[in-house]
């Protein structure tokens, strides 16, 4: 079938791409802080696609995407530390992350980051999202916050105890998750040649098996699901429930039903996003409750605003603005005169000037372009819904008694 | 059709079960008694009206049927399917199809993909054959967008099926909301006022269409309407609300005939009217009926 083949080749030709990109990517991009930037914004773009689907598809303001993207990263830590220490101890592995060995943990931490932020997805969205207006919106904020909060205030140290509060404590509390305790490890173990390799253990944090082939892959795929879930039905349905959800339900489209798989959806897309970050190369190999703050869900939200709600493409690129536009005002900062100007005044908050401008650039964008840069179009869409062949010859028009144009006034 | 009888005669005339059936249904908010305990059913494949002054519960009792409200006490039959515990998507999907008062259109949306909404809960391909797009997704596409033309063209809407919905003309938008309900491949069809905003020519026409589509469509229509030139011209049945109460039931004929009736609706011209006073009287009569709960509506009556 020339589709199969089709779809064959181009998914073969992306896995060499990703492969060359795995191995050439330093060589492209020789700068180390360039390609940090290009991999942070590579997974800004899954948060932006993953947030559009609620946001923008489904037209429910959700503002605590980050909960989700929390809830991944967490999980996604978790589970590659704890497999990366089991193949070290068992197949005798380096400290160090293997490309190789990441085809065994990368899919598990993905599936398990989307599936924890896909559970608890569902269990916000499903009270939240039967209530009409800015309720969801408050629940989403509060689910992100209390998220952050409980792993923030986590109890460390040797007095957590036990149950929940011991469970949390392993998450490392305010300073961060950096791989499980090899010393907590050890009291478990009884094999003395377990006891003898695990010593040897250099704790690097959470492992970093995520490169430039599992983050740019990663992009294709979730942009590739995005675009399909748009033009399918199920999209045609939800922009229909975001325009009149009283005139869907009449014609047997279920608003809850729809609105809470879509909920769900964003909430696993978050946490696939959630999952790379854990492993990524990014020289951070902790998991900060801090990076989950507000802020973040705020990122996310005027990534796909930027672009316009709705459009796939427009959270793609989206994503790539907001992360290049923040850094480059960074970059500013270090310019010669602006430092000058920090010398001439001295009590200038660089920082706070850093928001004026990030600010400033919203503000004119969202002047000339309401409704984002790409509205709710996309780039490099051929037009749709051509006639298909067979239905000109079945119409049974009514010859006698025509429904069409409300008969001509004959007696007025 | 058209000779008045008692729910039960009717029963036993027609061989099938009643397809809409309602039993002393009421519906209150707060104080208000918006419809109140009102019983009708409406024969296979009948014309069906419900009439009555502004406020008097019809569209409260369309919002009943199709679940956008639950009733508080009666029952609401489809055939032999209970309504009441169904959500406003079930029952459409079992059948019950309506319009709006005021056009409620997807109106970003295409003309095509308006219809093929009404058609999204048939679709064999889910999510995830969406998402892998498989021959499935291809094939279901395919026959669902077939279908909708088909649809199109009966309501000849077909030619503008790529434009957006909200820059067709009132009348096509009209049109399209009824061919967007029949795409629900309905039994019932209920209609909230199609007339409004329609001159006499329009109006005649309108009352062409609505037989063509009960016959064409094998439905059973019911409609809420204002314009006496349609209800008394297409109507076989009637059954006329005033406060949420039933005031009469019949053919138009009898119906138009009715002291109560010409009260409830010349009752606001009924001070000064020069032959007011058996109409003055009935609708003293009623407003004592009334008593203070339906205070909020008869303002707005008088």
């Amino acid at each position: 079938m020339p589709r199969t083949l089709r779809r064959a080749i181009v998914t073969l030709a992306l896995i060499g791409l990703m492969i060359a990109l795995e191995f050439g990517f330093e060589r492209v991009v020789t700068d180390a802080a360039w390609r940090q930037l290009a991999l942070a914004a590579m997974v800004n773009i899954i948060v932006a696609l993953s947030l559009n689907v609620i946001n923008g598809m489904a037209g429910q303001f959700s503002i605590g995407h980050a909960g989700f993207v929390g809830v991944g990263a967490y999980t996604g830590a978790v589970v590659a530390s704890n497999i990366h220490i089991w193949l070290f101890i068992h197949h005798r592995t380096e400290s160090a992350p293997l490309f190789q060995n990441s085809f065994l943990v990368m899919p598990i931490v993905l599936l398990s980051a989307g599936a924890m932020a896909g559970i608890f997805g569902f269990v916000v969205g499903l009270p939240s999202l039967r209530l009409k207006g800015d309720y969801l919106a408050i629940v989403t904020l509060g689910f992100a916050e209390i998220f952050r909060l409980v792993i923030a205030t986590a109890q460390t140290g040797g007095d957590a105890g036990g149950g929940i509060s011991g469970a949390l404590a392993t998450l490392g509390g305010q300073n961060g998750y950096g791989g499980p305790d090899v010393r907590t490890i050890l009291t478990t173990v009884t094999d003395p040649e377990v006891t003898a390799r695990l010593n040897t253990y250099e704790n690097g944090g959470v492992p970093q098996y995520a490169g430039p082939f599992w983050i740019f892959g990663a992009v294709v795929v979730v942009a590739l699901i995005a675009w399909r879930l748009k033009f399918s039905g199920w999209g045609r349905a939800l922009r229909a429930l975001r325009e009149d959800e009283i005139a869907s339900a009449a014609v047997g489209v279920d608003p809850t039903r729809y609105k809470v798989t879509s909920f769900v959806i964003a909430a696993v897309g978050a946490g696939v996003a959630g999952g790379l970050l854990a492993s990524m190369r990014d020289g951070n190999p902790t998991i900060q409750p801090d990076q989950f703050t507000f802020n973040t869900s705020f990122d996310a939200i005027t990534m796909v605003i930027l672009g316009g709600s709705g459009s796939v493409t427009g959270a793609i690129f989206g994503g790539v603005f907001v992360t290049f536009t923040v850094k480059m005002i960074e970059q500013l900062q270090g310019l010669e005169s602006v430092q000058a100007l920090k010398v001439q005044f001295p009590s200038l908050d660089l920082n706070a000037l850093r928001m004026v401008v990030y600010a400033a650039v919203l503000i004119t964008l969202m002047i000339l372009r309401p409704e984002g840069l790409f509205g709710e179009r996309e780039l490099f869409k051929k037009a749709r819904t051509k006639k298909s062949p067979s239905s000109n010859d079945t119409p049974d028009k009514p010859v006698a008694t025509p429904v069409p144009e409300p008969a001509k006034p004959e007696a007025t | 059709m058209s000779a008045y009888r008692e729910d039960d005669a009717a029963q036993k005339t027609t061989s099938s079960v009643p397809v809409l059936d309602l039993r002393g249904v009421t519906k209150t908010f707060g104080g208000l008694r918006a419809v109140s305990d009102v019983t009708f059913s409406v024969p296979e494949r009948s014309i069906f009206g419900l009439i009555g002054p502004n406020g008097a519960g019809k569209t409260t009792l369309f919002n009943l049927i199709t679940g956008v409200y639950k009733a508080d006490s009666g029952s609401i039959r489809f055939r032999t399917t209970d309504l009441g515990p169904l959500k406003p998507a079930q029952i459409a999907r079992v059948g019950v199809a309506r319009t709006f008062q005021n056009i409620r259109l997807f109106g970003q949306l295409t003309v095509l993909e308006n219809v093929l909404i009404a058609c999204e809960h048939k679709r064999k391909a889910h999510l995830l054959s969406a998402l892998l797009r498989t021959e499935l997704f291809y094939r279901d596409e395919e026959e669902m967008k077939n279908r909708a033309l088909e649809l199109l063209a009966i309501f000849d809407l077909d030619k503008m099926a790529d434009e957006v919905s909200t820059s067709l003309s009132y009348g096509n938008q009209r049109r399209l909301e009824i061919a967007r309900a029949m795409m629900l491949d309905p039994k019932l069809l209920l209609l909230d006022e199609p007339a409004a905003g329609m001159n006499y020519g329009e109006a005649e026409g309108l009352k062409t269409q609505i037989r063509w589509l009960r016959d064409r469509f094998e439905l059973t229509v019911v409609l809420v309407e204002h314009n006496m030139q349609v209800v008394m011209g297409v109507c076989e049945d009637l059954h006329v609300l005033d406060h949420g109460e039933t005031i009469a039931h019949g053919p138009p004929e009898l119906v138009r005939k009715h002291p109560k009736v010409l009260a409830a609706y010349l009752g606001e011209d009924a001070d000064e009217a020069l032959d007011a006073e058996a109409e003055a009287a009935a609708h003293a009569g009623q407003g004592a009926e009334e008593g203070d709960s339906a205070a909020p509506e008869t303002t707005e009556l008088t």
